[in-house]
């Protein structure tokens, strides 16, 4: 997922433009059938990149870590799994040392929605 | 509730109202519905252990989620666990003569406890218990009677539920379930936090698919006049999605924090 000891890691500038981030927009404006804003995806971007700037990977690369080839076709690795969930528990953590829990919440569910969208069932412990 | 409104009501519930505890004696109630299913050699092929969300250690809940359940999981305060009882035959020698001494099986039919002895026990429970597919087969269908009727009545009391898939090993150390039981599902109960008929019907494959007349392949022909009949008593509802359902969802996601 990081990169080699010794390169500098950075992100695209403009991550609409990856494989992965379309098909999240695309499928989440059709399962729920409406289109966001502007405003609304940048805001989703800007949190993206920020989860992602933190693990040090890449959005595609970060849905690709979680399947496997198989013969019968893509598998997913349960144990990366449990990887990212921790660490969008963990960005969610970061999150609420200047937000509050809902807000905070917000930010973490962006990256869940983004992989949800990729194939990867996620959820979030809920807010009583 | 009439039956049919039961039947047509039940809906697999998502979201569950978590700070809203149920009562006991409803539990008791669908317990209840399950014991007086009908079961095979009149023996008893189900076990449930009702467990209580919030009795449970952190770590103990963590550990039975699996992807897909654990919003449900957090949410639904009382989980039943069902399991299927691989040794129901074994009595089915004394629960068979007791059907045969209440006037339940009787001469008519051809039964008597010599019956039983001589050819019941030795011609088909006997086989059956050495069969390990065909126990596994039979002890699915007579728990999943019993399941079907705790869904059912806990409808009819008011409460949503759902069955669910847990990690069933964790399960079994942490619940200190015997060898002998096959872990089958967990059933959450809870009152629901969505509305009752959760966006509508789900969708089924087309009547004609399913059954059939005479032989198989020649489709039971649905009469459009039951089919009214049954809307009107509730049994069959509006499809799923209603207009409104995606807003519902969408609601119910943010309320609780959830992704979407």
């Amino acid at each position: 997922m990081a990169t080699d000891a010794g390169t500098e890691f950075s992100l695209p500038e403009d991550l609409a433009e990856l494989p992965s981030v379309q098909h999240w927009f695309e499928a989440q404006a059709k399962h729920w059938n409406r289109r966001q804003g502007e405003a609304e995806a940048r805001r989703k971007l800007d949190v993206l990149r920020s989860f992602c700037e933190t693990n040090q990977v890449d959005p595609d690369a970060l849905v690709k870590s979680l399947f496997r080839p198989t013969p019968e076709g893509p598998r997913i690795r349960l144990k990366q799994r449990r990887i990212v969930v921790e660490q969008i528990a963990t960005f969610e953590a970061k999150a609420r040392e200047s937000l509050d829990v809902r807000a905070a919440r917000d930010s973490g569910n962006v990256v869940r929605s983004f992989l949800i969208h990729n194939g990867v069932a996620m959820t979030a412990p809920i807010i009583r | 509730m009439e039956f049919k409104q039961v039947v047509g009501l039940r809906r697999s519930i998502r979201y569950y109202q978590p700070y809203r505890p149920v009562e006991r004696e409803k539990i008791q109630t669908i317990l209840e519905a399950a014991r007086l299913c009908s079961q095979a050699v009149n023996s008893a092929w189900s076990r449930a252990i009702v467990v209580y969300r919030d009795d449970l250690s952190d770590d103990d809940r963590e550990a039975l989620k699996i992807p897909t359940t654990t919003a449900q999981l957090d949410m639904a305060p009382v989980w039943i666990f069902w399991y299927g009882d691989m040794s129901a035959p074994s009595l089915g020698k004394s629960t068979l003569k007791e059907l045969v001494d209440i006037g339940a099986l009787n001469p008519s039919h051809g039964w008597s406890h010599s019956y039983v002895d001589d050819v019941i026990w030795p011609q088909v429970l006997q086989p059956i218990a050495a069969n390990p597919q065909a126990l596994l087969a039979l002890t699915g269908v007579e728990a999943g009677l019993a399941i079907c009727q705790a869904l059912l009545a806990a409808v009819d009391i008011g409460l949503g539920t759902q069955l669910v898939a847990v990690n069933q090993a964790r399960a079994t150390e942490i619940l200190g379930v015997p060898e002998h039981l096959v872990p089958l599902v967990v059933q959450l109960v809870g009152y629901s936090a969505e509305d009752r008929e959760a966006g509508g019907q789900r969708p089924r494959q087309p009547f004609e698919e399913l059954y059939f007349e005479g032989r198989y392949g020649a489709p039971f022909e649905r009469d459009d006049a039951v089919v009214d009949q049954l809307k009107r008593d509730g049994m069959i509802m509006s499809s799923a999605p209603a207009k409104w359902r995606h807003e519902e969802v969408r609601a119910l996601a943010r309320q609780f924090g959830l992704p979407e």
